[in-house]
């Protein structure tokens, strides 16, 4: 009888710590993720990212913390958690000397539950050939490969590591039109998303909760719609220098002569009132994009043009 | 996908990304790109499209279904209403005063006066019409 805990968290993370030797790789890590949701994990290279998703996966034991999926142990519940989710990570290894046809068939033996539709659907998307020898696949077909691998055990959750990294840019799109539309569709408002990348615009519209995470911690975690609409890019231009202006906590990214520029955090409308107290010859606003948030997070002085 | 409806997301609006879609539906059927009883694209190859997430299509179609806007006929799909709003005319126009007043308020920081607004407003429900009788003649 396989141990369920309704209304549990798809994955829960508390004061998660990993250490290799010295090094803390994970240092007091805390997220949550809700069924359905397509979540974001933003971090630059060797923030702590796959170490997280490794004891996630029972691939390592964390220091200490805790580490939950669907409100299980995943080292005490191996099985029970790992036939509920897919992973992909950044590099895949098949067994070279079998073909791609042997492969989903090595793949499929052990899932519980295996979607042929589905297979044939992306086998016929990718346009991969069956005979081929894995070893013979470029990295994108791996990839669409294990991705065909994740899909068709139609899994709860779907974790993607880094999963685009290194693809030419038709086979990304390609493949975050698949986790749209094979993988979404199938449950729709339950299957739940977990995908850590640094390539974060092309996410954008994809992911609707992410968490920043910088040296092993959750710098910051938001909606994006809340996180767009909080980060804002104000820009205003004066008839003449306007002097000395107290814009309070904004972020100056630019002031020069009759320019101003500036990103402010959930307080666009004070800091909009006292550049229009100065009456702007011009005064726009935008939202900033996920990876804007992301770089104005983690270095507030690059944050872009 | 639906004659003539094209939907630009715009990530730098600062507009929730689902509200962005809505907006955008209730424009194409207020200016004749789709009209009463065609169908809107389904949910999956919209979403695939706009590499949105799936469920920000569904909350999208969700909002204009109780706005009255579209319905959906089971096992065929969503379609435009033909007269589309269940709520009550004082309702429908408190919703409308918030968005004239974004609107007033964007004029007054654009040093655009009221007369000229007028003007404007008048100029925009001319070029709607116009589009309308146009999709309806094609």
């Amino acid at each position: 009888m396989m141990p369920t805990t309704p209304g549990a968290s798809v994955i829960a993370i508390t004061n998660l710590v990993r250490r290799y030797g010295r090094a803390d790789a994970v240092d007091g890590l805390n997220l949550r993720v809700e069924p359905g949701r397509c979540y974001g994990f933003f971090g630059r290279n060797g923030a702590g990212k796959t170490t997280t998703i490794k004891c996630l996966l029972n691939l390592l034991r964390p220091t200490s913390g805790e580490v939950r999926m669907f409100g299980l142990d995943p080292a005490r519940h191996e099985v029970d958690v790992k036939s509920r989710i897919a992973y992909v990570p950044d590099s895949v290894a098949f067994y070279p000397w079998m073909t791609v046809r042997a492969t989903l068939d090595y793949f499929a033996s052990f899932r519980s539950r295996w979607n042929q539709e589905t297979e044939r659907a992306l086998l016929d998307q990718f346009r991969l050939d069956l005979r081929q020898k894995t070893s013979h696949l470029s990295k994108g077909q791996r990839t669409q490969l294990a991705l065909i691998t994740a899909i068709c055990a139609e899994p709860d959750v779907l974790v993607l590591d880094e999963p685009t990294s290194g693809l030419d840019p038709i086979v990304r799109r390609e493949f975050i039109r698949t986790v749209i539309g094979a993988y979404q569709d199938g449950k729709p408002g339950q299957r739940t998303v977990f995908v850590s990348t640094h390539l974060i615009s092309e996410f954008e519209g994809l992911i609707d909760q992410f968490t920043i995470i910088e040296r092993g911690r959750d710098v910051l975690t938001l909606d994006a719609d809340v996180a767009r609409d909080r980060y804002q890019k104000i820009y205003a231009r004066f008839a003449d220098d306007p002097g000395a202006i107290d814009l309070g906590t904004a972020h100056v990214l630019r002031r020069d002569g009759r320019e101003v520029e500036v990103v402010v955090n959930g307080n666009a409308a004070d800091v909009t009132s006292r550049l229009k107290a100065r009456s702007p010859e011009t005064l726009t606003t935008e939202s900033l994009t996920l990876e804007e948030i992301f770089v104005t997070t983690l270095e507030p002085n690059r944050a872009v043009a | 996908m639906t004659v003539g409806m094209r939907i630009h997301l715009n990530f730098k609006s600062g507009k929730p990304v689902y509200l962005q879609v809505v907006d955008q539906v209730k424009s194409a059927a207020a200016s004749g790109a789709i009209r009463s009883g065609e169908p809107l694209p389904s949910i999956r190859p919209l979403a695939e499209e706009l590499r949105v997430n799936r469920n920000t299509v569904a909350k999208a179609y969700a909002e204009l279904e109780s706005q009255g806007v579209i319905e959906t006929i089971a096992g065929k799909g969503c379609f435009l209403r033909a007269s589309h709003s269940p709520f009550k005319k004082s309702v429908r126009l408190e919703l409308l005063t918030r968005e004239m007043d974004d609107a007033v308020t964007q004029a007054h920081h654009l040093m655009v006066g009221k007369a000229e607004f007028l003007r404007l407003a008048e100029e925009r429900f001319d070029a709607f019409e116009h589009q309308r009788a146009r999709a309806e003649q094609s």
